[in-house]
Parts: structure tokens; C-alpha cells; sequence
């Protein structure tokens, strides 16, 4: 079933702008379709015009044309369109309607009036396929994030549709669970030859499972090609917002250094691992390269060295109410001026720590006490003092009608003068770059991260807490966000993170700390942390891709990239070594 | 903590009976409590919901239930005492028959919460609405809505939660142990939660429509809810109650 889209333009009723303007594309049957673009660029009023929401279900001023095999989906209504093309949305929560898994599944087929006799079948064999036969009679409840997007694939998947749309399936999931929902999706297009359609931010995944990739931009389609195609444009893509893997990175700048002819670029670690051991083949063999005496290996070296100690966790045990043991013989110490980053799967006791952190548990046993404070003793509202959080969902957060009050609240609330707070959050706001009047719920996501963010900074805290901060955030505004606070740790605040993107961890994390099953594993500097395997396996991680492929360098002898974690300086040691 | 209104796995008599005797039984328990104009009796309706809660696994919900009615009860009743002036003055500005009265008031508060959401928290709200489009031939998109909204409450209730939390770990004193300045606190924040609502509902219409809301008719659930002898016996004996009620 192929589908056509003809200048396809769309404005949202009450909209200024065209969220899509004259799109043309053509996805073929068996496609595997990864959209990227930065917030805003028009991901799903694409994704939404293919599943017949746009004009349907959102409306508005609607021009060109949009073709599922014959259907064409201003014509057809949602339920003929919604046959033969599944959409899992974004907000999974709001799409699932049973309490459990096996409700869920029943849901669409009986709607679709699957003969009665064929669903108990269809329902193993679906939930087989996607690998979660065993939680058919679970409560959806106590699934976690990455059961309930398989369980939502799942449902749509018992449908028997031909195309599946995807609207960020990964972007609350940890590595691990990330990685399955894309082997996942790779069986369906190869072995049933369905066509993938699936927006997404993490362009690792998108390079390496994609057959092509569609780049938004403003409403517009900027980019459209093969995975190499589009990624071979690191520097454009950056301008509009959007990254590149990072060995695609290495690729692009060993082309653009001269170093190979043709552009290689590389999409997977493997790949880069072939190019630049070629490249080496030809360097002279008495380089540098194998004895490892340059110094490249620590680009963090900058961290000062530890001085005031600000949180401190003695032996910290948590129990839950109900008897689960969430956290174990948990001790470290933070300091100001470090950024440390907690890394870990869902439900290994990361944001436990966060909570007793902040004061909204305290420890079954043991102690952790902030700026000298036992926690123990201590009401949350006092602790906020010290401790400020940014929690993932911004929204949960925000509670006032403007950028500015919303800011000024948080002085207001530690005891300052409504004059005093008003000038210190304007100073604020515009170093952000905010607008003060507008109305938070009326911006975007990543803006309403920044006004968030903005909140928990200005009351300068001696320590930041941050909940995946980079959680639904474009390539920009991650990168926005995290300056911020990387400025934030350099005038002397200690910053702790939770976060699943190990890319982020290593650009700017001081020290890891490696949680698994309520335990802590590991603790140390990022380059330690993602050269030891065992830690890595036992923790479901993987390193970053510039450091696997670093580690897999140093294994074949070529000492000189051991510990290396910035793109650039593989580029650099490449270079001197070949020139 | 047992979140209200979430379905309670169990395998009890009342977990296999009917959804709709099951509301049934609520709505008999109700009456009585409605019709009883004693105050013993209706001390033991109370009761008997108490006992049906533990009986089915419900205990740690019963005990946050009854925690939580008695604080609006305490409220109501000092209302109560204060607006009715009847009778004679006995303790402070309390007369017996305000007393009398608001002990009725705090009784019925009670004793109507109790029976329905024990026996919401029995019942998978698909299997309620799969039943009673089924039995009763309500129209589809009627006990959607219904039965939607009902689904809504404890995702509200977990997006209230995380809200308090967020503002609390900001310096807002939900912590504080006053109850009227923890209420006072609260009200700013269901604008937020009211947003939220209204794009979370969107989106559910969009998704259920996109699974074939709209095809769905009283013939389309797979599972079957016929009423066995069990639920004739049970709808039965609760049926007497509201006519002891009535009689006494």
C-alpha cells in the first residue's frame, strides 16, 4: 500500500501559522520511515494528516492531498482510514482504556467486529509477537513505561493494520526498553513487510533501523533520503535544529579533514569502526598511536577539585509503604561545583534518590543530610532552601499566568519581598531569553522547560536536582537547557541528574554514579564508567557511541584513543596519526 | 497508598458476580441508608459496608475511606449544629436536636460513599460498561462518557499527586498539618490540572475513535455477562434491605 502525499498544506483553526506547508512524499510499501525535526517543525500534523486526524478530528484550513493506498483521507472517514493504518499516539496514557492488558487488547477488536471465534487467538499471537505473552493478564497499572508501550504497539498491531505510525514511542523509555520497542518494530517491516512510520529524537535509532528519514522543518520537509543521504549534512541539519549520530559525526569530519576521499558516512558504531581502521591501515606504524602518551583521555580535567561537601547519603535504605525495598545501602557525597549524573533503568532507584534528596521521603534507615541538615528532622518546605528540582514533567510545576510571577513565585515562597523577587526573576527571564508577560500554557514544551528551569535557578540553590531534563527536548533546546546549567555548576551549585541519555551524560556530567535493582553499582568519572563492561551489562547501559568506538580502538592496539569521549578528538588523533 | 475508584484484584464472590449486581447491591445499600430514619440501623449499614470491604480485601481503602469521610463529617457536623436552632441549647452553641441532626448528616455522608466506591473498586469499569450496554441497551457513547469519566478520577488523583509534590519540593508548605491552609494552597492548582484534563481527553476521543469507537454496538463485547443464580440470590437479599429500612 503506498502513500502519496501532494502539496499538503495545513492550518490549525485559530493558528497564525501553516503547521505544514506544500509536503510532497511518497512512502513506498515496506517502508521504515523515520521522521526527526526540531519542536514545533510540524512531526505530528504530519503524522496526524497520514492517520486522517488532520482534517477530522483537528480542524482547520486544509489544502493538497493525502493518499492511504486508495483511500483518500479527506474522504474517508477516521474508522475506514484507522483499518488499515494504526497510530500509536504520543500520550499513551489517554490511548489505553481497559484497566488490564488483556481488556486492552479486546478493545479495537471488537469494535472492528473481529469474528468472536478468531480473537483469543489473535490476541496470543499478537501479544507474542511482541514479545509480552506473559503479561496478557496483568493490570496495565503496574506495568512499567516500556511494558505500556508495548502493550499500546500491541493493541494497534492485533488490528492487522499495513502501516504503523509512531508518535515518539521511546521518549520516556531507558535505553534498554528503547532498543527493544525499535527490534520490535524491525520484525514487523521485515517479516511482515509493514510499513513503519515513526517520529522520533534519538537519531542513533533513527539512523541505524530507518530505510529513510524525513527532516521538518518550520511546516516545511527540508530533508529527504536514505539515512547517509540525510545525515551526510550534519552542519545544515545543525542549523535547523536537528543532530547527527555521532559516528556520523567522525565521518563527516574525517571527509571534510580530507582524510578520505568519499564520505563514508558511517551509521553505526561497527561502520565507523571499519572506516577508521582502514584509515590506520595506511598511517606509518611507529605514530604515536600505540603507545597512548598523548594526553586527549580527560577533556573533564577542568573539575575542580572538591572542596565544600553539600549532600551526603550514609548508608541510605528506602522501603515503600507497601514493603518494596526501593534503594539499599546507598553512600556518596556530593560536592559544590560537580554535576553528577545518576544512570540507570526504570525502577532501578534513581529517582528515589532525587526524592530524598528534596524531602519528600526520608530514608527508611540511614541518613542524608543537605548543607549539614539531616533530612530526617527537616519539613520539604524547609529543605527548599537548598534544594531546588526540576521535575520531568515541567507542567506538574507551572501553577501561575505569566513567565514572570510564575518565576517570582519561588522567591516569594523562601520569604523575599515581592519587589526584590519581581527584579531578581526579570533578570532571570531575560538572560533565558523568555517572554515575561506570555502565558506558560501557552507555549511549547521546550519553552515551558526553560520557564521551569528558570524557576528552580533563580533561587540560586546550593543544589540542583534535575529529572531527565532533556526528556521530549529537540537537539537545540537540550542543548539550551543544559549550558544553562553547566553555567549554573560553574558558579559553584552541585548538580544532580538523572538522565537516560548517555550522550549528555558524558558531554557533561563530573562523576556517574551507576544504579541497578535499588544498588548502587558504580561511581566514578564518565570515562571510567562507560569503559567497564561488567558495570555497563549489569546495569542494561551502554556506553556512549564516540566511547564505544574509542574502547574498541584500544582494544585492536591503538592506545592513544583510550578513554576518548568527544568526537573531535578522535578526529584530531586520526589525523596526526594518518598525516 | 490504594488509589480510589482503581479496580482491586480479588477472587471473592463479589469480584465474580455481575457488574450490574454490583451496582445493584451499592444502590440497595444506599436506599436503606436513604429510608432509615434510625440511627442504629443506620450505624449498621455502615457496618455491613465495613464488613463487605474487608471481606473482599479492601481493608487498607476502607480505613483511608472512613479517615477521609470523617474529616468532611466532623465539618458537616459542626455546620449542621450551628444552623439548626431548634431544641434546646446543651453544649456550648449546640442544641440535642442540631446534634441529633447532624449526626444523620455525618451517617448518610458515609454510608452513601462507602457502598459505591467499595463496589467501584470490585468492578473493572470496562466490564460495567460492556454490561450495561449489554443488559440494559444504554447507548455506547452514554456509558463511554460515563464510564470514562469514572476511569479519569485516579489519573487525576496521580497528576494531583505529582503536582503537590512538585510544589512542595518548591517551598509551598503542603506539608503544613493546618487542613484549611493545605486547601487554601490547593486551589491555584487546578487550573493546571483543568488543562491537562482537557488535552488528555482530547487525545482519548482521537484514540478511542481511531479503534473503532464509532462501530462499536451492544453486540460487539466478546465477554458475555449473564446473571447466574449467584447474582439473583445476592441482588435478592440486598433488595431486602431498603425494606427493613422502610419498615423500622
Amino acid at each position: 500500500m503506498t502513500i502519496f502525499i501532494k502539496d499538503l498544506s495545513f492550518k490549525y483553526k485559530d493558528a497564525e501559522h501553516f503547521a505544514l506547508k506544500d509536503i510532497n512524499l511518497d512512502i513506498a510499501p515496506g517502508d521504515f520511515l523515520g521522521i526527526i525535526g526540531p519542536s514545533g517543525a510540524g512531526k505530528t500534523s504530519l503524522a496526524s494528516s497520514l492517520s486522517g486526524a488532520i482534517p477530522h478530528h483537528f480542524r482547520g484550513e486544509y489544502r493538497g492531498q493525502a493518499q492511504i493506498g486508495e483511500l483518500d483521507t479527506y474522504e474517508a472517514s477516521l474508522t475506514d482510514i484507522s483499518k488499515v493504518l494504526g497510530s500509536v499516539l504520543q500520550n499513551i496514557d489517554a490511548q489505553i482504556v481497559a484497566a488490564n492488558v488483556y481488556d486492552e487488547m479486546l478493545y479495537g477488536l471488537e469494535n472492528f467486529g473481529v469474528n468472536h471465534a478468531d480473537i483469543p487467538r489473535i490476541i496470543d499471537e499478537t501479544l507474542s509477537r511482541v514479545g509480552i505473552l506473559e503479561l496478557k493478564d496483568r493490570e496495565i497499572m503496574t506495568l512499567s513505561g516500556g511494558q505500556k508501550q508495548k502493550v499500546a504497539i500491541a493493541a494497534i498491531l492485533a488490528l492487522n493494520p499495513q502501516v504503523m505510525v509512531l508518535d515518539e514511542p521511546t521518549a520516556a523509555l531507558d535505553p534498554a526498553s528503547t532498543e527493544n520497542v525499535y527490534e520490535i518494530l524491525k520484525t514487523l517491516n521485515q517479516d511482515h513487510n509493514m510499513t513503519i512510520v515513526v517520529i522520533e529524537q534519538k537519531v542513533a535509532h533513527l539512523a541505524e533501523f530507518c530505510k529513510h528519514i524525513a527532516v521538518m522543518s518550520k511546516g516545511e520537509l527540508a530533508f529527504y533520503g536514505s539515512p547517509k543521504e540525510v545525515f551526510s549534512h550534519s552542519e545544515e541539519l545543525r542549523a535547523i535544529g536537528v543532530d547527527t549520530p555521532r559516528v556520523t559525526r567522525i565521518s563527516n569530519s574525517l571527509y571534510e579533514a580530507r582524510l578520505s576521499e568519499k564520505n563514508a558516512v558511517a551509521l553505526t558504531v561497527s561502520e565507523s569502526l571499519t572506516e577508521i581502521d582502514s584509515l590506520l591501515k595506511g598511517a606509518s606504524k611507529d605514530s604515536k598511536l600505540s603507545l597512548g602518551d598523548e594526553d586527549l583521555s580527560s577533556p573533564h580535567a577542568h573539575t575542580p577539585k572538591p572542596e565544600e561537601q553539600v549532600l551526603n547519603f550514609e548508608h541510605v535504605d528506602y522501603i515503600y509503604p507497601t514493603g518494596l525495598k526501593a534503594l539499599s545501602d546507598v553512600s556518596f557525597d556530593l560536592y559544590a561545583g560537580e554535576l553528577l549524573a545518576i544512570v540507570g533503568q526504570n525502577g532501578a532507584g534513581k529517582t528515589t534518590i532525587t526524592k530524598l534528596t528534596n524531602g519528600l521521603i526520608k530514608p527508611s534507615a540511614g541518613s542524608v543530610s543537605i548543607c549539614g541538615n539531616n533530612t530526617q528532622d527537616a519539613r520539604t518546605s524547609q529543605i527548599a532552601q537548598f534544594v531546588s528540582t526540576l521535575f520531568q514533567n515541567p507542567d506538574y510545576q507551572i501553577s501561575k499566568n505569566t513567565v514572570l510571577e510564575e518565576v517570582a513565585f519561588s522567591l516569594e515562597l523562601l520569604g523575599k519581598s515581592t519587589e526584590e523577587a519581581q527584579s531578581k526573576a526579570i533578570e532571570m527571564i531575560n538572560n533565558f531569553g523568555l517572554d515575561k508577560d506570555a502565558a506558560p500554557f501557552t507555549l511549547s514544551r521546550g519553552q515551558r522547560q526553560l520557564v521551569a528551569l528558570a524557576s528552580t535557578l533563580v533561587t540560586e540553590p546550593r543544589v540542583l536536582i534535575l529529572d531527565e531534563p532533556t526528556n521530549g527536548l529537540d537537539y537545540q533546546e537540550c542543548m539550551r537547557v543544559m549550558q544553562i546549567v553547566k553555567d549554573a555548576q560553574e558558579q559553584g551549585c552541585a548538580v544532580l541528574m538523572v538522565c537516560h541519555d548517555m550522550e549528555v551524560v558524558s558531554d557533561f556530567a563530573s562523576r556517574v554514579i551507576v544504579m541497578a535493582n535499588g544498588k548502587m553499582l558504580a561511581n566514578g568519572s564518565s570515562e571510567d564508567i562507560f569503559m567497564r563492561d561488567e558495570v555497563l551489562d549489569e546495569s542494561y547501559l551502554k556506553a556512549p557511541q564516540v566511547m564505544q568506538v574509542s574502547k574498541a580502538l584500544t582494544h585492536k592496539g591503538y592506545k592513544a584513543y583510550h578513554g576518548v569521549s568527544e568526537v573531535s578528538d578522535i578526529v584530531e588523533i586520526t589525523k596526526q596519526a594518518v598525516m | 497508598m490504594p488509589a480510589i475508584l482503581e479496580y482491586h484484584e480479588g477472587n471473592t464472590i463479589l469480584h465474580k458476580a455481575n457488574p450490574l449486581t454490583k451496582i445493584f447491591i451499592a444502590i440497595a445499600i444506599c436506599a436503606a441508608v436513604f429510608l432509615s430514619s434510625n440511627i442504629y440501623l443506620s450505624i449498621a449499614l455502615i457496618l455491613l459496608s465495613v464488613a463487605i470491604g474487608v471481606a473482599t480485601g479492601l481493608a487498607r481503602l476502607v480505613r483511608l475511606l472512613i479517615l477521609g469521610l470523617a474529616g468532611l463529617g466532623i465539618v458537616m457536623f459542626v455546620v449542621q449544629t450551628i444552623i439548626i436552632r431548634d431544641g434546646q441549647t446543651i453544649f456550648l452553641f449546640m442544641t440535642d436536636e442540631g446534634i441529633r441532626r447532624g449526626i444523620k448528616v455525618v451517617l448518610r455522608i458515609v454510608g452513601f460513599a462507602l457502598p459505591l466506591i467499595i463496589m467501584l473498586s470490585l468492578t473493572k469499569i470496562t466490564d460495567l460498561t460492556n454490561a450495561a450496554v449489554q443488559k440494559l441497551h444504554i447507548p455506547y457513547k452514554f456509558a463511554f462518557t460515563i464510564t470514562t469519566a469514572i476511569k479519569f478520577i485516579p489519573i487525576f488523583a496521580h497528576e494531583m499527586k505529582m503536582i503537590t509534590e512538585a510544589q512542595t519540593a518548591r517551598g509551598v508548605e503542603f506539608d503544613t498539618p493546618n487542613p484549611f491552609r493545605k486547601l487554601k494552597l490547593m486551589l491555584p492548582l487546578m487550573a493546571p490540572l483543568l488543562i491537562s484534563s482537557v488535552s488528555k481527553a482530547d487525545d482519548a476521543a482521537l484514540a478511542a475513535e481511531q479503534r473503532g469507537f464509532y462501530l462499536r454496538d451492544d453486540k460487539s463485547a466478546f465477554k458475555q455477562y449473564p446473571f447466574k443464580a449467584l447474582d439473583f440470590a445476592l441482588m435478592g437479599v440486598s433488595l431486602l434491605l431498603p425494606i427493613i429500612a422502610f419498615i423500622l
